[in-house]
């Protein structure tokens, strides 16, 4: 969201709620049209407090995030990093090859193996994990008491901060196959699990981790739009005879679903990551056929192999394609009348 | 196409490999039918062509040979074991090999390997190391495991350390191009006479120099070792004995005995992920490193991969597995998060393949806590119940580099340590490099140095990569071990062979390297039941349609203008 629909967007939402709140429906925020624009100077000179404070982020994303794309021009080379120390020199003594890697990598069933488990884990995800923060966020919301509910969102988003190196070692020692709850279940005469190693149900395991881990951190940015809903919305809608599952669908569902749209949008946009630490660690565990994701595929060729220039086209691609993705979801999220990632 | 081109090199019953072997090639012939060929491996020709040296040309760069006279071993080397010391070590009376102090205080950074959990820079055993050789060595001890993860990356930046510590098994895809082209030539230090300056390197055997040797320079300082092959099949003595478990004489027989030890419900499980035993067992071509794994069968150019044993060693494993028998965090493989000593300890698990310096190393970490604990190590046996067939490891396979930039005096410094660390046993440096500091590191019960717990956790690896004198088995604290991991040496050494390009340090080109990639990774697949012993036939005959055989005839010739160094 740009910074300058932040200060309008709860004003915003009120207006048209408060007029449509029998139909169930509401509208993403508008812009007051402004008869004329300030000009460039103005505009500049009113806000150059706020751009100054996001310098600092701009820079850092102009040199890691925006500069390095200029390396991806190995993708199109046979790049060696050991010709020279410097990264520009190497790049200017590599040869050319144009579009051979594109082909290898099109013709490569290991790619094709990764971009298959990259898409099934994001539909797993999708549908298993993208609800639970927002059923989340309702809960907590309903929690009248004010320590209770403090209690549990810190109990629900502090497993966030646990880096995957622990969590994955404390499933290890739970779930595995020698682990706490197998040992329990061969005690009382049955097998004991194998959850961790199997690539059959190592989607929904990957699956059940984040839910674990980041649901709650997820329920931060509902809770907010949840808070911004005015309690006298509920009144009137008691007052007419509105039962609690029919308040929640006029009255909260429709506050949350901008929030909905754009984190649905970013999500599909971002389809192609599906999570990078968590799976490397576990990749061997059950196999790089179910393993494998187009970020472990990327760095197992480019890290790991030094076949810098595979790994760049597959990066390449990837990169292509979540473009692609997030032009389309950002044009379905207008479509549906929210804003989207950008205002058109 | 079937893999059995060249005939097995043990003697052992053929109908029984060729039926097994039928069975698979009827997948392999419907799923080469079906699967996408992948692109002709393209690219430019050009790059490294690669190569070794050998002969004449080695003979110009090899550093001079002056045996160490310091101590005479208890039991000498036989068979390729290493030296063995049994006797009683005078702590007191120990010489020095090192009568001035050559490092002139500068600083050096080291990467390294480092199996267990790394000790702080400012422990005693290192600030008194770096005293005793008069350089600041400041170490960069990084996960042995995963060391080739970070390998590629920090070669590619600009920001290499002084020194780099190389294991051979982690030279895989362009890592010994980078390795040409990053590290110093240590031939003007080192090379003829100019050795002696640094009398414990001189002492250095000639093999471990020979192997040294990449790009035509002397460019590592080795760290020698048995060319006996290291993996030993450790086990629980004190178990076996109290239980009444026999040691297994044939692959058929360490079946039945894991299942019998096996209780899952009891939380025992038989054994580790037995792999690499099971290619000794089976007599499969060595896969510790490139060249090792081609050699000359009946005429051919042969790859590990192409042999029959190759794929029974593997469905061996994969039985093992299959059958329940194997502790379940080894089926993490390389995703097992925790340390399995601790439950080799608890008898978790009674059987565990794993590098012979861990024979005495498991041994001493136990014995003080758990007095009973007596671990043990099998002889390999053949698979078929006579004797085994084992391919020798390189007479050295740890090297350390001296980044190129570095200056004379680091270079100076870095040789320094080197000379320091490379001191033969019963030496003052010696005990200092592998016992450490006395009172922390170890204390003397009856004039005998035994390890403290810190002692065994941190005097470990580090300095004795740098450099190390000649193969050398001696743990004062353990001389009945010593004994008996010297003569397992000498037993197995009676059944070794050397592969066609044995003691050379081979680059190959680089635009082969990336082939066997993969190589390992599905090998730990198929094993634990994600793939099949089909999809390896698979995968070895895209390998030959995509270079290998190509490969093959680079190595032929490689062999035909240089001889083989193999007796």
């Amino acid at each position: 969201m740009s910074h300058s629909t932040v200060p309008r967007s709860s004003a915003e939402a009120t207006t048209p709620v408060k007029a449509r709140v029998a139909s169930g429906g509401a509208t993403g925020s508008r812009a007051k049209k402004v008869p004329d624009r300030l000009s460039l100077r103005l505009r500049f000179r009113r806000d150059r407090l706020l751009i100054l404070m996001t310098v600092p982020a701009v820079v850092l994303l102009l040199v890691f995030n925006y500069l390095p794309i200029l390396g991806n021009v190995v993708a199109f080379q046979d790049y060696d990093p050991y010709v020279s120390d410097n990264g520009v020199v190497a790049i200017l003594h590599s040869p050319w090859v144009g579009l051979e890697n594109f082909q290898q990598i099109f013709a490569d069933s290991a790619f094709w193996n990764a971009v298959r488990n990259t898409l099934v884990l994001f539909f797993v995800q999708l549908v298993l994990y993208f609800p639970i923060p927002i059923l989340l966020a309702l809960l907590i919301n309903s929690v009248v008491r004010p320590r209770v509910r403090a209690l549990s969102q810190a109990i629900l988003y502090l497993p966030h901060f646990f880096s995957w190196v622990l969590v994955i070692a404390v499933f290890q020692q739970l779930f595995g196959g020698a682990g706490l709850l197998s040992q329990l279940l061969r005690q009382h005469g049955f097998d004991g699990l194998n959850i961790m190693t199997d690539p059959s149900t190592f989607k929904f395991l990957v699956t059940a981790q984040s839910v674990w881990k980041d649901a709650g951190w997820g329920i931060i940015v509902f809770l907010a739009a949840l808070a911004s809903v005015p309690p006298d919305l509920y009144e009137a809608a008691a007052m007419d005879g509105a039962g609690r599952w029919r308040r929640m669908w006029h009255v909260t569902l429709p506050a949350l679903r901008p929030v909905i749209a754009l984190l649905l949008v970013l999500r599909v946009g971002d389809a192609l990551t599906v999570g990078f630490e968590q799976i490397l660690l576990q990749r061997d565990a059950v196999g790089p056929g179910a393993g494998e994701v187009l970020d472990t595929f990327v760095w197992w060729n480019g890290v790991r192999n030094q076949d810098f220039s595979y790994a760049a086209a597959a990066g390449l691609v990837k990169g292509v394609v979540s473009i692609g993705l997030v032009l389309a979801a950002n044009k379905v999220a207008h479509l549906m009348g929210e804003q989207g990632v950008y205002k058109k | 196409m079937t893999p059995n081109a060249a005939s097995p090199a043990s003697g052992s019953s053929g109908p029984s490999r060729r039926r097994f072997l039928a069975s698979t090639a009827v997948a392999t012939a419907a799923v080469a039918g079906g699967m996408p060929l992948l692109a002709a491996c393209g690219g430019s020709e050009s790059g490294s062509g690669g190569g070794t040296t050998s002969g004449r040309n080695a003979r110009k760069v090899l550093p001079a040979h002056v045996a160490s006279d310091v101590v005479t071993p208890d039991i000498p080397s036989k068979n390729g074991s290493s030296m063995g010391f049994t006797g009683k070590l005078d702590v007191d009376t120990l010489k020095t090999s090192v009568p001035t102090k050559l490092g002139k205080g500068g600083k050096v950074t080291v990467m390294s390997p480092f199996w267990g959990s790394p000790p702080k820079q400012n422990c005693a055993y290192y600030t008194a190391a770096n005293a005793m050789i008069g350089v600041d060595v400041q170490w960069q001890n990084q996960d042995g495991n995963t060391y080739d993860q970070k390998l590629g990356a920090v070669l590619a930046s600009s920001d290499i350390p002084d020194v780099v510590v190389i294991p051979s098994w982690n030279m895989t895809a362009k890592i010994p191009s980078a390795i040409i082209g990053k590290f110093a030539d240590l031939g003007p230090y080192l090379s003829g006479d100019k050795v002696k300056d640094y009398p414990n390197l001189a002492a250095i055997p000639t093999d471990a120099w020979q192997r040294s040797i990449f790009g035509g320079k002397l460019m590592g300082l080795p760290m020698p070792a048995s060319y006996v092959q290291n993996i030993v099949p450790l086990y629980r003595q004190d178990i076996f004995d109290k239980q009444g478990y026999q040691v297994p004489k044939s692959a058929d027989e360490f079946l039945s005995l894991a299942k019998e030890i096996t209780n899952a419900r009891a939380k025992r499980w038989a054994c580790g992920d037995m792999k690499w035993t099971a290619f000794n067992t089976f007599g499969v071509i060595s896969g510790g490193e490139k060249s090792l794994g081609w050699t000359m069968v009946d005429g051919r150019m042969t790859h590990r991969m192409e042999t029959p044993e190759y794929l029974e060693a593997l469905e061996w494993t994969r039985k093992l597995f299959a059958a329940g028998c194997v502790h379940p965090d080894f089926e993490l493989g390389k995703s097992q998060a925790t340390d399995p000593s601790p439950k080799f300890a608890a008898g978790e698990f009674l059987i565990w393949n794993n590098d012979i310096s861990n024979w005495y190393g498991q041994q001493a970490i136990q014995a003080t806590q758990n007095p009973g604990f007596k671990i043990w190590g099998m002889d390999i046996w053949g698979h078929d119940g006579g004797n085994p067939v084992l391919w020798a490891a390189n007479p050295a396979g740890i090297f350390a580099f001296i980044n190129k930039k570095a200056s004379a005096s680091v270079i100076h410094d870095v040789l320094s340590v080197a000379n320091v660390t490379a001191a033969p046993y019963g030496t003052k440096e010696w005990m200092m490099t592998n016992y450490g500091v006395e009172g922390t590191d170890y204390t003397l019960k009856n004039g005998v140095p035994v390890k403290t717990d810190k002692g065994n956790n941190e005097v470990a690896n580090a300095y004795v990569m740098i450099a190390s004198p000649a193969a050398t088995i001696a743990h004062p604290d353990f001389p009945d071990y010593t004994k008996a991991m010297v003569e397992w040496q000498q037993r197995m050494g009676a059944f070794t062979r050397k592969s066609s390009f044995w003691g050379l340090q081979v680059v190959e080109p680089n635009r082969y390297t990336n082939l066997t990639n993969d190589m390992e990774q599905l090998e730990d697949d198929i094993v634990r039941g994600h793939k099949k012993i089909s999809d390896m036939q698979q995968y070895i005959s895209d390998w030959k349609r995509k270079g290998g055989d190509r490969l093959r005839d680079w190595y032929k010739k490689l062999l035909d203008d240089n001889g083989s160094a193999a007796s």
